[in-house]
């Protein structure tokens, strides 16, 4: 992929830029897979062959279905890692080889992890309780109970990587990424950090899918409507889970420059919105969105006009997606912007959905090319804009916006910059 | 428990040889796990899946013993 030509015309200390990419998805391992997936506008959504599903109506979700980590990080030293653990390392180690920057005994205190996650512990807690519950305490297996904290995986990050600077998880539901993101540029311009590997990763388990099918959030799991995600699409019934994991170098724009480091995009704003009478359900009411969007075009100092397409968070709830639309009919008009919804190739993947998305932002801006909302065939009035409907386009590509809203109240939201760097 | 069948010590050094990630014919009688690469997490991996196997409980105290295959067998022929 040809990186773009980028100009430096402002070297400002604070300017923090994306030097590596690292994805793990169901539609792709590694950013060229994933973004010719991305581009071609691939399904990943296949039967879930994780566990059992016959006692439910769901039976899909966006699996990695030959997910071998071993392939990326070696053979050695991963028995006793979980899955959501390994899909963050993998994730993390091809962000940093993306990213060619060695980490050496000099930089090593000043290297960052920050992962994003929230139910990523959750199968490992269940398993380990399950087997001290039935074979008594004395059964467990010691190396497994680190698996059960959630921090768990950030550290294995440093551990395998030797990675001495800051270690830090964010746990904010579907925003958990973003939120992470954010963290980590206030660490680098606070200068505790120098560069930082942020991310965010989810593995598919039982424990989850039960529990997003119990509270009938899932496609199909209300009554016997087709099970499919079709973001904006009046067809939608429901979200069909995913699992993965994307990582990022970020560092300062001074620092890339120095080291010769590819750059794919500058951060340039972020913004977030809690919205307090979400109570695992959306809200057509967009008003946490709404903060999220407007404080992060604020915080870019770029015009909403500026912005060039908007990186859905869209998972094919009803009012989920519904909310998203009228937020970005609020502040773009209808129809005037793109709003690619990639959770229809991939499925909802939670925590690490902002991520996803950040990812194929950033790919799109890259390569001035749309990714598809896949599934898309009816119109829903509620959803009134363009989704880039089931075939990529390309476009001129400046700014972009990254959503990652949730049910559970909050809203976040990252604004890129592509081109004068 | 007649440990030392050779059944017995087969079984504990398939399990040693999984637990610290090496291969089995490594693993001799006398080989020192810590030499094999095992740390103090393994060890008590070791403990916990031995006591699993053999259905036994194995106080924590002897776990400074348990440094090799050899010393396994003996906290057995021990039960």
């Amino acid at each position: 992929m040809a990186h773009q030509k980028i100009q430096h015309k402002d070297v400002r200390n604070n300017r923090i830029v994306i030097t590596g990419i690292g994805v793990v998805s169901s539609i792709g391992i590694g950013k060229e897979d994933f973004w010719q997936a991305l581009k071609q506008g691939k399904s990943g959504i296949k039967p879930v062959t994780l566990f059992d599903t016959s006692s439910m109506q769901s039976k899909l979700a966006g699996e990695i279905a030959d997910f071998k980590a071993e392939e990326i990080l070696g053979e050695k030293g991963l028995r006793n890692l979980d899955r959501a653990t390994k899909l963050a390392l993998c994730a993390s180690e091809l962000a940093l080889h993306d990213s060619e920057l060695k980490i050496t005994e000099q930089n090593t205190d000043h290297i960052g992890v920050v992962l994003g996650s929230t139910m990523g512990s959750v199968r490992s807690i269940s398993e380990f309780d399950k087997e001290g519950i039935m074979n008594g305490p004395r059964s467990v297996n010691p190396a497994l109970f680190s698996n059960t904290v959630i921090n768990s995986p950030a550290s294995q990050i440093s551990i395998r990587l030797q990675i001495k600077g800051l270690s830090a998880t964010i746990s904010s539901g579907f925003s958990s990424a973003l939120d992470a993101v954010k963290y980590a540029i206030d660490c680098i311009n606070s200068n505790k950090s120098s560069a930082v590997l942020v991310g965010g990763a989810e593995e598919l388990c039982e424990q989850t899918f039960k529990g997003f099918y119990k509270l009938k959030l899932l496609s199909a799991s209300r009554k016997n409507d087709k099970e499919m995600i079709c973001p904006f699409d009046v067809r939608r019934n429901g979200m069909i889970l995913g699992e993965g994991a994307a990582f990022f170098l970020i560092e300062k724009l001074s620092s890339a420059i120095n080291r010769k480091a590819p750059i794919y995009a500058e951060i340039i704003g972020y913004g977030t919105g809690f919205d307090y009478k979400s109570v695992n359900r959306y809200r057509f009411d967009s008003c946490g969105p709404d903060k999220s969007i407007k404080s992060a075009i604020t915080s870019a100092k770029i015009n909403f006009s500026d912005v060039s397409f908007v990186a859905s968070s869209a998972n094919s709830d009803v009012k989920g997606d519904a909310m998203e639309a009228n937020a970005v009919k609020k502040f773009f008009g209808v129809k005037k912007i793109a709003v690619p919804a990639i959770k229809s190739m991939i499925g909802e993947t939670f925590s690490a959905s902002g991520a996803m998305q950040l990812a194929a932002a950033v790919l799109m801006m890259k390569n001035q090319f749309l990714a598809p909302t896949i599934n898309y065939d009816y119109a829903d009035e509620q959803c009134p804009i363009d989704c880039v409907p089931n075939e990529g386009r390309p476009l001129k590509i400046n700014y972009s916006l990254v959503n990652a809203f949730g049910l559970t109240g909050q809203h976040s939201s990252l604004v890129l910059s592509g081109g004068r760097i | 428990m007649k440990a030392n069948s050779e059944t017995v010590i087969e079984e504990v050094r398939q399990l040693v040889a999984k637990i610290i990630e090496t291969n089995p014919a490594k693993v001799d009688l006398d080989a020192r796990f810590e030499d094999l690469g095992a740390d103090s997490m393994m060890m008590l991996e070791i403990l916990v899946a031995v006591e699993k196997k053999f259905k036994i409980e194995i106080p924590e105290s002897d776990l400074p013993k348990m440094t090799s295959l050899k010393e396994i067998i003996n906290i057995l022929n021990s039960r």
